[in-house]
């Protein structure tokens, strides 16, 4: 697994919100690509909530994306029918209306009734997996890892013939963040499975920051938890972080076009405060799988 | 390598391989945790049938369904298990057993990893629990620590273990209600 960052830019600037148009989009957009967002810790219906789901449309003029991964915490607080309006039907509804579709996983603030929610295509289980171009997803709920979705996973990842296997959840495996940091028993269980397995990239939420961390064992570690909440200062930059950023809120944009996955980080600003790409090695994974 | 350091492998090693063997007694079980368990597990599916009382949630587009379904399955449940009350599920040899299984997990090696596991849940301790009183919508969800799991009697997908302060819990997630809890039972 190769990883090569782009761009780097700590941008003190952000604390400073300002309605930025969309900058550039670092991303190839390459013919046929799977294009996606991630999204992680949004759901407080507060206002900076509302502005990076903004800031995420006016990138989608320009990176129409396909699907929205979220990465848990989807519904902070109250869970009515109105207050689920305001934190998620509401923010997100320009994106559904251009029938972009939404893939949920379950934070620990989260009610597992959630999976019946149509708009969140859980398919009424707490974890699930589906296919997108050569890619395979592989949403989990790392709130409650027992041995029936462990072996639900593994029976997943050991049939799956796509060229990528991405797996998100709430919880980071990997993270400098202060508040919580790696969650380390849960690495132990999980981090097993993703080598035996060939997943090349890990997606999570939790920290209220952004991070994108060195591959570790060869996988790739992102936390996103700042596209609604944010821990302004608390990522301890670590040696195993590649980038990171917490003055402000963000989300991810990610392409994937063959071997490469591409990614792009958004501040709620509309700067982008981390690129690059990712190049799978298809001779490594094919030796991983079989 | 200095004699202090090999001591240290070797404790390590050791405690590794008795913790190892503990669990695989544990999940052998001892045939009074077995029928402890077996008991457990009758009295889970027997719940399991006051939830059919009320129509199964499907997925929808609609929260409002979602609410309605749920509060109406709570209302049923409660009505149902009117005189429920703690221990019904828990029984003293269950609760005595996921003590057992609690205790020796606690005190394995991996047992800061397993509170730290508990932490990430940003847990609230002061937390009343009633049983058939719902789990409240604003406390966060247990972050269940997955070595703990391995060792207890497997759930419907409609029910899971929680930690709420120092008491175990088991809750129905689709109607959000406390169905027993075993008080003081995380050390």
């Amino acid at each position: 697994m190769r990883t090569t960052p782009r761009l780097s830019l700590a941008l003190l600037a952000a604390l400073t919100f300002q309605a930025a148009e969309a900058q550039n989009v670092t991303l190839p957009m390459k013919d046929g690509s799977v294009r996606f967002a991630a999204i992680g810790d949004m759901g407080t219906g507060e206002p900076p909530q509302m502005e990076v789901a903004r800031q995420m449309q006016q990138y989608y003029g320009k990176f129409a994306f396909s699907f929205v991964i979220m990465l848990g915490d989807n519904i902070y607080g109250g869970k009515s029918a109105a207050e689920m309006r305001r934190k998620f039907d509401v923010p997100y509804k320009p994106f559904m209306d251009a029938g972009v579709l939404f893939y949920a996983a379950l934070g620990n603030h989260d009610d597992t009734n959630q999976r019946f929610y149509k708009p969140f295509n859980m398919g009424g289980e707490r974890y699930y997996s589906y296919k997108k171009g050569n890619a395979q997803f592989f949403a989990l709920d790392s709130n409650y890892m027992d041995p029936k979705q462990l072996s639900w996973l593994e029976k997943e990842l050991s049939s799956s013939k796509s060229d990528w296997k991405i797996c998100y959840f709430h919880h980071p495996l990997y993270s400098s963040a202060a508040f919580h940091g790696s969650s380390t028993e849960l690495r132990g269980i999980l981090e097993p499975l993703f080598q035996k397995y060939g997943v090349q990239v890990v997606f999570a939420g939790h920290e209220h920051i952004y991070e994108r961390v060195k591959p570790q064992k060869g996988i790739v570690y992102f936390t996103e938890g700042a596209s609604g909440q944010l821990r302004r200062g608390d990522l301890r930059k670590t040696e195993m972080t590649a980038q990171g950023f917490d003055q402000d809120q963000s989300f991810l944009l990610v392409e994937i076009s063959g071997d490469d996955m591409f990614y792009q980080t958004v501040s709620r600003t509309g700067n982008t405060v981390d690129s690059g790409s990712i190049h799978r090695n298809a001779q490594a994974s094919a030796a991983t799988t079989n | 390598m200095h004699p202090r350091p090999v001591l240290a492998v070797i404790a390590v090693v050791l405690g590794a391989f008795s913790y190892s063997a503990a669990m695989a007694q544990s999940s052998a079980r001892t045939p009074k945790a077995a029928s402890a368990f077996a008991d457990f597990n009758e009295r889970v599916k027997q719940y399991s049938q006051l939830q059919k009382a009320v129509p199964r949630l499907r997925s929808t587009n609609n929260p409002k369904e979602l609410e309605d379904r749920r509060h109406a399955l709570a209302q049923k449940i409660q009505e149902l298990r009117m005189n429920a009350k703690q221990g019904d599920m828990f029984t003293p040899q269950v609760a005595a057993e996921i003590r057992r299984v609690i205790l020796k997990t606690m005190r394995s090696p991996k047992a800061s990893k397993i509170r730290k596991t508990i932490q990430q849940g940003e847990p609230q301790p002061d937390w009343k629990l009633t049983i058939n009183g719902e789990y409240p919508e604003r406390l966060p969800l247990t972050t269940m620590p997955p070595t703990l799991l391995r060792h207890l009697p497997e759930l419907p997908k409609d029910m899971a273990y929680g930690l709420v302060g120092h008491d175990f819990v088991l809750q129905d997630t689709e109607a959000r209600l406390v169905v027993d809890y075993i008080p003081g039972a995380l050390p």
